[in-house]
């Protein structure tokens, strides 16, 4: 529980619904005032969640997004991180950890901002409009990976070929244009089943890879990666896409084929800092990713991931987990399913 | 070459080359003695329980070692020095300059069976009949299954090293515990990450911080990795965010810097490790046993103020093999029983003679 009992009425406070409707307004592009919508759903966030709060009593009180304090992702590791009674959770998505540390869970009330937000970048990203085959697990089989949720809004049920590889290689035709969306281990997996195997894809046809390799023992440079999508499936690098996302957040960055930076949705804003100082890098360096993702309403918004990144003069540069982090990841999945 | 000139020429060529305190020849001697029963016995038949033996060296050791910890590389390549086998040290990919200093300064005899590569040469896997390795437990696991079973096998895998302050009512033991925990930017497997205090946790953290912060002024650590920097900047942040809410929870911290940190928590079991000078300050439970039960299989040493014998007694059964005082942690002497196990006995083998 957040530890206090939850209160939407309080004095120029917004209710979760209001909040909400301000956000989606941001996803829809209706509204272009980042500023003040990041700071109301900050103002709303430290009032109905006493952890946060406890945790900004400290710090200045922000006037930008920037200043906004921005969590740990081991806070999702804490008591519940919500903004909204307890017994109103309908979902909850776990963090892939494995290595004894307590898994993350991000508490939904509704998953209705969670699914805008990810069909609306999905779109933006220039996915939009093509079939969908994805090599994850349905939710059914993994009810509380946030993957496996986001893919079914992606694809109906019988497109869901996880570990099923010689259903999904018939699957694939050569007259209309799929995109495969899956982990890069899934895809790994799948390439190792094809074996010397070239599949035809129909031109227009991508991949969307997620997810890196901690946690499990395989390491592979992402050129590498790449390069066997060209070998098993004809796809360019520039035909396949890489999905930055988390379980702790409700939106996602793309990145379209080698050497391209991330680019966050409009409703997103993203911050490379300096580890030790919390202050942005100049562009070309690299520091830790930062991410406020106004579809994050009832948890917290503002987010310190654990990975590396350089800044671009827009969007980043992945570099991926600090090596000396925690091992965890979506790409867990494949060896140790969350279900 | 005999034992004796072989110890002799060890302790010239060690002298000053570590931090620590270098084994002089008395001290390899009476490793030999306390380990083999005699301090001659590498050099002919000796007297043994009614008939002679004799220790040989087993023909050639191979050492894989660990770029963390120079010290543990040096005392397993004087181990087998000193036995009088032929070694042949696989070095991390950085080098270890403490290896080729040492050969410069041996005799021509000695330096002779001190080959080293940051390269793992092929044949050493088949020539080297005992390897003796360092590493993780994905490093112990690979060269086990490498290894034949006609060959000697000597893992020497991570450790989790910690101290219990039983008694210090004037903190006297903190700026000990901060340069254990300092030494060697906390990467060793002899390094304490986590110090359980049965009385006034909250006043020795804060009286260990002052201690981190001295000992950083007087050793400043080297530029960590930015990944370093960001791991401790996330453990921080995630301590602070903790503590926000919960009383019981407090972080200390180099001013501007990620040096050093000290982390006051109330849990039962040690945290993970962090490593670069990150130490956790916990309350000593009612029964430190089944606080460290979890981790019995990869405890290393504990250090315990004060240190009696009683107390140490009373962790024989802890799973650590060292147990010293506090400010000793990082000090193991030659002849200590890494990891629970007689060293150079485990580089030789015995020949009897009954005339």
């Amino acid at each position: 529980m957040s530890g206090q009992p939850f209160n939407p009425t309080l004095s120029g406070m917004l209710s979760i619904r209001e909040v909400e409707v301000l956000c989606l307004k941001q996803i829809q592009g209706h509204i272009d005032d980042f500023d003040t919508a990041a700071l109301r759903l900050f103002d709303f966030q430290r009032e109905n969640n006493a952890a946060y709060r406890a945790f900004c009593a400290t710090r200045p009180e922000p006037a930008r997004w920037e200043e906004i304090p921005f969590v740990p992702l081991g806070a999702f590791r804490q008591s519940p991180l919500i903004c909204f009674p307890e017994q109103e959770i309908t979902r909850t998505f776990w963090t892939s950890g494995t290595t004894g540390e307590a898994t993350g869970k991000h508490h939904f009330q509704s998953l209705s901002l969670y699914h805008a937000a990810a069909m609306k970048g999905w779109e933006l990203a220039g996915l939009g409009g093509c079939e969908v085959l994805t090599l994850v697990p349905h939710p059914s089989q993994a009810p509380h990976s946030s993957l496996s949720q986001m893919a079914s809004w992606l694809a109906p049920h019988d497109q869901f070929f996880f570990a099923q590889w010689a259903q999904l290689a018939n699957r694939i035709k050569h007259d209309r244009p799929v995109i495969l969306f899956g982990t890069a281990l899934a895809f790994l997996d799948f390439f190792e089943w094809l074996g010397a195997r070239r599949l035809t894809l129909a031109a227009g046809s991508l991949a969307v890879e997620t997810g890196g390799y901690k946690g499990t023992q395989r390491d592979l440079p992402k050129e590498a990666l790449y390069e066997l999508f060209s070998t098993h499936l004809g796809l360019p690098y520039e035909a396949v896409i890489n999905e930055y996302g988390m379980t702790e957040l409700s939106s996602q960055c793309y990145a379209r084929g080698l050497g391209t930076p991330h680019v966050a949705p409009t409703w997103v804003r993203v911050l490379v800092v300096d580890p030790t100082t919390g202050v942005e890098v100049e562009i070309g360096d690299t520091g830790v990713l930062r991410i406020l993702d106004l579809a994050n309403v009832g948890s917290v918004c503002a987010i310190q991931t654990q990975d590396l990144a350089t800044r671009a003069s827009e969007g980043f540069h992945l570099i991926g987990r600090d090596p000396a982090a925690l091992p965890r990841g979506c790409s867990r999945l494949v060896g140790a399913p969350l279900s | 070459m005999k034992t004796l000139a072989r110890a002799q020429a060890l302790a010239d060529a060690v002298r000053g080359l570590c931090d620590l305190y270098p084994p002089s020849c008395d001290d390899l001697l009476e490793a030999v003695r306390c380990e083999l029963g005699h301090a001659e016995i590498l050099d002919g038949f000796q007297p043994y329980a009614g008939h002679f033996s004799r220790a040989v060296a087993v023909e050639s050791i191979l050492h894989i070692v660990s770029g963390n910890t120079p010290h543990a590389a040096l005392q397993s390549v004087l181990r087998g020095l000193l036995v009088g086998a032929n070694n042949f040290v696989k070095l991390p990919s950085c080098g270890l300059a403490e290896i080729s200093a040492i050969q410069k300064k041996l005799p021509a005899e000695l330096a002779d069976k001190l080959i080293f590569s940051c390269d793992l040469i092929p044949e050493w896997l088949e020539d080297c009949t005992t390897w003796i390795v360092y590493g993780d437990d994905a490093t112990i696991a690979h060269f086990r299954d490498l290894c034949p079973a006609t060959k000697r096998f000597i893992p020497h895998g991570h450790r989790l090293s910690l101290g219990l302050v039983f008694q210090d009512t004037t903190f006297a033991s903190c700026s000990h515990a901060a340069r254990d925990a300092s030494l060697f930017e906390q990467q060793g497997c002899l390094s304490p990450h986590a110090f359980y205090v049965a009385e006034n946790a909250r006043d020795y953290a804060a009286a260990l911080a002052q201690e981190m912060d001295a000992y950083c002024l007087a050793h400043p650590p080297k530029d960590w990795p930015l990944a370093v920097q960001a791991r401790i900047a996330d453990i921080r942040a995630d301590y602070a965010f903790r503590a926000a809410s919960d009383p019981k929870i407090q972080v200390w911290q180099s001013p501007g810097s990620t040096s050093w940190t000290v982390i006051l928590t109330n849990e039962f079991h040690p945290p993970q490790a962090i490593g670069y000078r990150v130490v956790f300050v916990l309350p000593l439970p009612g029964n430190i046993l089944v606080a460290l039960s979890p981790h019995a299989a990869h405890l290393g040493a504990i250090g315990i103020w004060p240190a009696t014998i009683p107390l140490a007694d009373s962790l024989a059964r802890s799973g650590a093999s060292r147990i010293c005082r506090i400010g000793k942690m990082q000090d193991a002497p030659f002849s200590w029983h890494a990891e629970g196990q007689p060293n150079l006995a485990q580089l030789v083998h015995w020949i009897d003679f009954q005339p």
